[in-house]
């Protein structure tokens, strides 16, 4: 049987590229999104390229959501070898003052709380399989901070020691957790807020490499650290940004 | 196979974990260089590398010495025509107590372990700008972070490898050369062994949260990874592989 790979936010962006990758790499992929259509439309490009895929609607937010959204993968599929937490995003660009409590709670439980709720439902059958990787979300945001993105940035810094803690907490179990922090990345969520010259005049200067991330330069990074060469790698944040941090 | 038709160099490479690195360049099919002090060790991995169908040659190399690490890049350019990939794996690790350490000790620390970045990287990054590509990988050491009682100088090179590895990170990726660190904890080599028992060794080695022992393979994979063109957008990092004992 192949290895069953959960992927958060896979319908778009970082998380389409990672169902992508790791469906090349042989695992049946769950692409679950909170826009099932989006989720369905990658499930379909997966399986057009002869890989395994199915496609399930979940908001990382909604307890219930999450739990029943592990039981049924667990029905359909009975493991889950890698779980990638990617669902997210800033939302908001402005000032802490006018940030609003629903606004802060809606970032927060997004980023945060929503890869708290997934590991909950998924570390148990880990556990149970003696086996497994978890891979949460950051960004570089997370070290630098963000003018404007407060709630974003408080969010990532805080996946950075909830993964740590986790990996403690799972590796006697033989279970890796591990941090991915983008830097800026072409996504199409981001790429519809400014042309591709205004990107490239904003952040050229400050990446040594020249140039701004693609999905495809996470994807590798997310599906190395699912493989035997990263057995030694728990706990740790994996930055790929360019060289901008 | 990743590395087909790279040149892969490393130094320290005729044993332990630069062996380890080593064979697994070779096995990704890249031609390698092992370069060492010991030249004899070096060629023996050499010739293992050719046993599994990969060119490679052995040559000696003081990476603290500017003249010999010129040596070893005419050796290099004129057996493969061109460098890839460099890995600064050669190092010692002394121990004695800050205030009775020799000067001679605090030297020759600096000057292999933190020196030999910086020699090396003089030697080997104007054909890598030609070419529009390379890959600089540095071994540093958990050490970095935690500091080490009695290595005092082992964890100041180590930690002076991150600042170097991000300044020259910054200084080549607009020729689009990656520099990366690789911090690893203790590991199942001889250089823990210089310092302890075989079985205080063992017992620290398997004291981590993970409870799996840190061999030599479990660092060279990370490192394959970041020469390879799956770690073509990571540059100026210091990724820790310690099976979770420091985090960081």
């Amino acid at each position: 049987m192949n290895p069953v790979a959960l992927i958060s936010g896979g319908g778009n962006g970082i998380g389409r590229a990672v169902a992508h990758r790791m469906a090349a790499a042989g695992m049946t992929v769950v692409v679950a999104d909170y826009d099932h259509a989006a989720a369905e439309q990658v499930r379909g490009e997966v399986v057009d390229a002869g890989g395994k895929a199915d496609a399930l609607s979940v908001d990382v937010t909604v307890a219930r959501e999450v739990k029943a959204l592990v039981t049924d993968v667990a029905k359909r599929f009975g493991r889950v070898d890698v779980l990638a937490n990617i669902a997210g995003g800033s939302f908001y660009t402005k000032r802490i003052e006018d940030f609003t409590w629903a606004e802060w709670k809606q970032v927060i439980d997004t980023n945060l709380k929503g890869a708290f709720l997934m590991c909950r439902e998924v570390a148990p059958l880990m556990q149970q399989q003696k086996s497994g990787r978890i891979l949460n979300t950051a960004s570089n945001y997370g070290i630098t901070g963000s003018a404007m993105r407060a709630p974003y940035s408080a969010a990532k810094a805080g996946i950075i020691a909830f993964t740590r803690s986790l990996a403690l907490e799972l590796a006697p179990d033989g279970i890796r957790v591990n941090t991915v922090a983008p830097g800026p990345t072409d996504t199409p969520r981001v790429m519809e807020k400014e042309t591709p010259e205004e990107r490239r005049q904003r952040w050229q200067a400050a990446i040594p490499l020249g140039r701004t991330g693609k999905p495809e330069d996470l994807a590798e990074l997310y599906y190395f650290l699912t493989t035997p060469e990263s057995a030694a790698i728990t706990g740790q944040t994996f930055h790929c940004n360019g060289g901008l941090l | 196979m990743r590395l087909q038709n790279k040149v892969a160099l490393i130094t320290g490479g005729a044993q332990g974990l630069g062996r380890a690195i080593a064979l697994g360049m070779g096995r990704e099919g890249a031609k390698v260089v092992v370069a060492d002090l010991q030249v004899e060790k070096a060629k023996i991995v050499a010739g293992e590398l050719e046993a599994l169908g990969a060119a490679a040659i052995g040559v000696e190399v003081n990476v603290a010495n500017e003249t010999s690490v010129k040596k070893l890049a005419e050796q290099t350019f004129s057996r493969f025509g061109r460098v890839d990939i460099l890995v600064n794996d050669a190092g010692v690790y002394l121990k004695s107590p800050v205030v009775s350490k020799s000067e001679e000790d605090w030297d020759k620390t600096i000057n292999v372990n933190l020196g030999g970045n910086f020699l090396c990287a003089r030697a080997f990054v104007p054909a890598m700008r030609k070419q529009k590509s390379g890959r600089i990988i540095s071994l540093a050491s958990s050490i970095a972070h935690t500091g080490a009682s009695e290595f005092a100088d082992y964890a100041a090179s180590k930690a002076g490898i991150i600042g170097f590895v991000k300044a020259l990170a910054r200084e080549l990726g607009p020729d689009g050369i990656t520099v990366n660190a690789i911090c690893p904890g203790s590991a199942n080599t001889s250089m823990p062994r210089s310092h302890r028992s075989e079985d205080e060794v063992m017992a620290r080695l398997r004291a981590t949260p993970l409870g799996h022992v840190l061999e030599p393979e479990d660092i060279a994979g990370p490192i394959l990874f970041l020469a390879s063109d799956a770690a073509a957008y990571i540059t100026g990092q210091a990724y820790n592989i310690n099976c979770g004992t420091v985090m960081i």
